[in-house]
């Protein structure tokens, strides 16, 4: 007979078998993974890879992300100015879906990340009922979908291959990318059993 | 709480949305079990998983070949045609000096979704003659690290975006492959939806209980 205290019950992250939190190193005894070790490191990983996709996602936004070759005249379009101008060409729900996609989930994400990061060092929104693995689930589930523009551009670049009109990615699809790698990245190192911790 | 001992946390789940604590209860055939906190899908129990997951993964797979070996789309402009297959989209990245974003794309879209579907060939196949207790222990491991990064559907909706883009500049024609993709996420969804890693667990747990391994 072992006497468990309700709190001490964690979930692996890999295979999601129940576990009993022995504070220092887990392994699942079902899978074998460890579940989160880094004791001395919890947030750390995850701060890392955020403030790299932080970084990368300013030079998404700044350089082009397609370049249009038209009988020679080159143009190129960031992330912003392709909405726009699909807004204004009337296409108004893909340009909300890319908006979505490119920009809302991307902040969003950062945003939810950098709560969840700091709420768990530090006793911030304790008593308002907010259920922060709820928060955490969401930022895992709408994250990839953030990969729609750089995907997009990936399918026009191979389509539009003429000798008289070209489109060919730019920068940004390289730095975007990286972006969404790293913010998936972060979510993945996030370590789940701080949410209980700091309850 | 008090247990007997470590295994007897097997009849225990968290829930995977909102970590609540629930005690698993024996559940008809073909129904789920509902998290009391939040309303999602704890597990479910199918007594004949093993046969929908194997026939589910191997139409997936078929599926996933079509779908990668026709045309998928073809456009027309100025008099000039052009069509794209799935690993025509990641060489032209390639060709255009994108290597960090055509590598990512290759696994993405063709290396994650094709690896998912051939472990769980493997898995449902093992598990069917209840074969290879540490061989599948493994492939579920590796199941759980891929799963979040096969992108297919994301895909989907990213030809369709494209697609909408060039109306106007140019005539679109379907092809094959664009319908065998539209099959092969539906079934990539449909699995992901229904059959859940930690289902494949308690499964795994059956089959080699009931063998007497242990």
């Amino acid at each position: 007979m072992i006497e468990v205290n309700e709190d001490d019950f964690i979930r692996c992250p890999v295979c999601e078998a129940v576990n009993i939190d022995k504070s220092r190193e887990n392994i699942c005894r079902r899978c074998g993974s460890s579940i989160y070790k880094h004791m001395r490191f919890s947030t750390e990983k995850s701060w890392a890879y955020l403030i790299t996709a932080m970084i990368a996602y300013i030079p998404a936004n700044l350089y082009p992300m397609l370049i249009t070759n038209q009988f020679g005249v080159v143009e190129g379009s960031t992330i912003m100015g392709g909405i726009v101008l699909l807004w204004e060409h009337g296409s108004e729900p893909i340009a909300m879906i890319i908006f979505i996609a490119s920009i809302f989930i991307p902040i969003l994400k950062f945003l939810i990340l950098i709560y969840l990061l700091i709420s768990v060092k530090y006793p911030i929104g304790k008593d308002k009922k907010v259920n922060k693995h709820k928060l955490y689930y969401i930022t895992e589930a709408i994250g990839p979908w953030s990969m729609i523009d750089v995907f997009v551009v990936a399918i026009l670049a191979a389509l539009i291959h003429l000798a008289n009109v070209e489109i060919v990615a730019g920068t940004a699809a390289t730095a975007f990318a990286t972006s969404v790698f790293f913010t998936l990245l972060a979510a993945h190192a996030f370590d789940e059993r701080l949410i209980k911790e700091n309850k | 709480m008090k247990l007997e001992n470590e295994d007897a946390l097997d009849n225990l789940i968290i829930c995977h949305e909102c970590y609540t604590l629930h005690e698993e209860i024996p559940i008809k055939d073909g129904t789920k079990a509902l998290c009391s906190h939040c309303g999602s899908v704890l597990y479910r129990y199918d007594s004949r998983l093993v046969e929908h997951g194997l026939s589910l993964s191997i139409a997936g797979l078929i599926f996933f070949i079509l779908a990668n070996v026709f045309p998928l789309v073809k456009i027309e402009i100025l008099g000039h045609e052009q069509f794209i297959t799935i690993p025509k989209t990641v060489i032209a990245l390639f060709d255009n000096g994108f290597y960090v974003v055509g590598v990512l794309c290759a696994f993405l879209i063709f290396i994650f979704p094709l690896m998912i579907f051939l472990i769980n060939i493997i898995l449902f196949t093992l598990l069917k003659l209840k074969k290879g207790k540490f061989f599948t222990k493994e492939l579920l491991v590796l199941l759980s690290h891929i799963k979040p990064w096969s992108m297919s559907d994301i895909f989907l909706i990213s030809i369709l975006v494209a697609l909408v883009k060039l109306i106007g500049y140019a005539q679109i024609h379907m092809g094959i492959s664009f319908w065998t993709l539209i099959l092969f996420v539906l079934i990539d969804l449909y699995i992901t939806k229904k059959i859940h890693v930690s289902e494949i667990w308690m499964l795994r747990k059956r089959v080699f209980l009931a063998q007497g391994h242990r």
